[in-house]
């Protein structure tokens, strides 16, 4: 049955970003060709509009998957839609595994998406030459700060807290919404309220693993070499911890206080 | 094989707000049943327990047997008084959706369905009327062969000519094992399909009897028996 609700969360979510990911790739060769034709005095003001026009195909994508996942998770499930979704013959955890996955194949998606637009844009073979060798060089300082095995685990680390960071960013925001629909009549403003109060709690509660990290790691933690060993280690825990805490609260909620209006 | 529902004590509040208090149903395989009550008497509340888009505050409430649950889903087809079907669908992918999740879906059954009402199924939700809509809904869930209908409301966005064929729908497309709970306050329209009838006001089931009981004890129709009871 998950399977089935993945095929048909991508279907409902494809015919939307599909034509702007389209929007993308034609912007981003009509930007590159007309970059190439280099235009020199009034014409330039072409080149100037084709590439505002790009910038907002970009910004286009980024805002529009990061605020789709709001929307889609709100308007199916709490909305009308609740209706057909929460009497489907799945359970609640699995229509918001469904939803989770896709959102995060789209966000990720969107960002490598964007990245590929940009290098087709601005790459010639001057400036990867010159990009290779930025990375060469950072890849260098990685290794001499963080020793060999130390640099492997940073860059690990880093990629697994961008995925959990998106994770866990989606799921606060699905609690928010779960959180939200208690207050009946007042939905959307509750889950407002609930998403800037969980922020606020985690704010408090960052600062002072922060403050309390700095007493037990008293000289290590300053040096930037303690980050794969300390401060990425226990990020990823903490993502983590979070992150299923908030998935458990939304299904609680979806369980033993759905109110469908 | 046992009653399809049963009800023990089933109790709903609204925090302050009692919907359902204690209430006793069990209603039997095989019948046509209407809930009739006013508006916020509590219909719609019970039908949503059925459903499980809400958790009894106390009591229990068993379909075949089980809590309300995936498994019980299988077996109820519900209509709610919304229209709950993505309005970016065509009518077609709604036929491809219910296909996908219900097993007793019958396809072949929705189209020519579709196709008596002349519904097209490449249009898409949006460019329907409400009322067009509602038949959509009410096609794909009499389209199940499922053991319990959980009707809320099914004919009051309808014209009457269509209304009838529903009706016909809802009597003719139902195995004779399956039980129909039609939620309504049309009392007349629906009168004669009906085999029992469930009183509900202020949340308390005050009369469960059959149709023919009410007609030979009462010597008055459903439609009268309910303007004397529920008499403002």
């Amino acid at each position: 049955m998950l399977s089935k609700l993945i095929k048909h969360e991508f279907k409902a979510t494809a015919r939307l970003l599909l034509p702007l990911y389209l929007l993308l790739a034609v912007m981003t060769i009509i930007d590159r060709i007309v970059l190439s034709l280099e235009f020199k005095g009034t014409l330039n003001v072409i080149t100037g509009l084709v590439t505002l026009a790009y910038v907002l195909s970009v910004i286009a994508i980024v805002v529009v998957s990061s605020v789709f996942v709001i929307t889609r998770f709100y308007k199916n499930l709490m909305s009308d839609e609740g209706y057909l979704m929460f009497t489907l013959p799945v359970k609640s955890h699995q229509l918001i595994n469904s939803k989770l996955l896709v959102s995060t194949v789209w966000s990720l998606a969107s960002m490598v998406g964007v990245m590929l637009s940009l290098l087709g844009v601005f790459a010639t073979p001057e400036r990867l030459k010159n990009f290779k060798d930025f990375i060469f060089i950072q890849m260098n300082d990685g290794r001499l700060i963080f020793g060999d095995m130390g640099f492997a685990l940073f860059l690990i680390e880093l990629c697994v807290l961008i995925l959990f960071g998106f994770i866990n960013n989606i799921l606060m925001i699905y609690v928010s919404i779960a959180i939200g629909q208690l207050f009946r009549g007042h939905k959307v403003l509750g889950s407002f309220v609930a998403y800037i109060a969980i922020n606020a709690v985690i704010q408090i509660f960052t600062s002072l693993l922060i403050v309390l990290a700095g007493l037990l790691f008293n000289k290590t933690f300053n040096e930037v070499s303690s980050l794969p060993h300390i401060i990425f280690p226990i990020s990823i825990l903490y993502t983590i911890i979070s992150s299923v805490l908030f998935y458990f609260f939304t299904d609680l909620i979806f369980r033993k206080k759905l109110n469908l209006e | 094989m046992g009653a399809i529902l049963e009800c023990k004590s089933l109790t709903k509040h609204y925090s302050a707000l009692a919907a359902l208090s204690n209430v006793n149903l069990t209603l039997e395989r095989g019948r046509i049943i209407g809930l009739l009550g006013p508006n916020g008497s509590g219909k719609t509340t019970l039908i949503k327990l059925i459903n499980g888009l809400l958790v009894p505050t106390a009591g229990t409430l068993l379909i075949g047997g089980k809590e309300p649950g995936p498994e019980t889903k299988k077996i109820v087809s519900y209509l709610p008084e919304k229209t709950y079907l993505p309005d970016w669908m065509r009518v077609s992918d709604t036929i491809n959706f219910f296909q996908d999740f219900y097993e007793d879906f019958d396809q072949k059954r929705a189209y020519e369905m579709l196709d008596r009402l002349h519904l097209d199924p490449s249009k898409r939700l949006k460019t329907l009327s409400k009322g067009t809509k509602e038949k959509v809904q009410l096609i794909l869930v009499m389209s199940r062969n499922a053991d319990l209908y959980c009707l809320d409301e099914p004919i009051g966005g309808v014209d009457p000519a269509a209304r009838d064929y529903i009706l016909n729908t809802i009597i003719s497309n139902y195995n004779e094992n399956a039980t129909v709970i039609i939620s309504t306050h049309l009392i007349a329209d629906i009168e004669r399909v009906l085999d029992e009838v469930v009183f509900i006001k202020d949340g308390i089931v005050t009369l469960h009897a059959s149709v023919e009981d009410i007609r030979s004890r009462e010597g008055k129709s459903i439609d009268t028996l309910f303007r004397e009871v529920f008499r403002c």
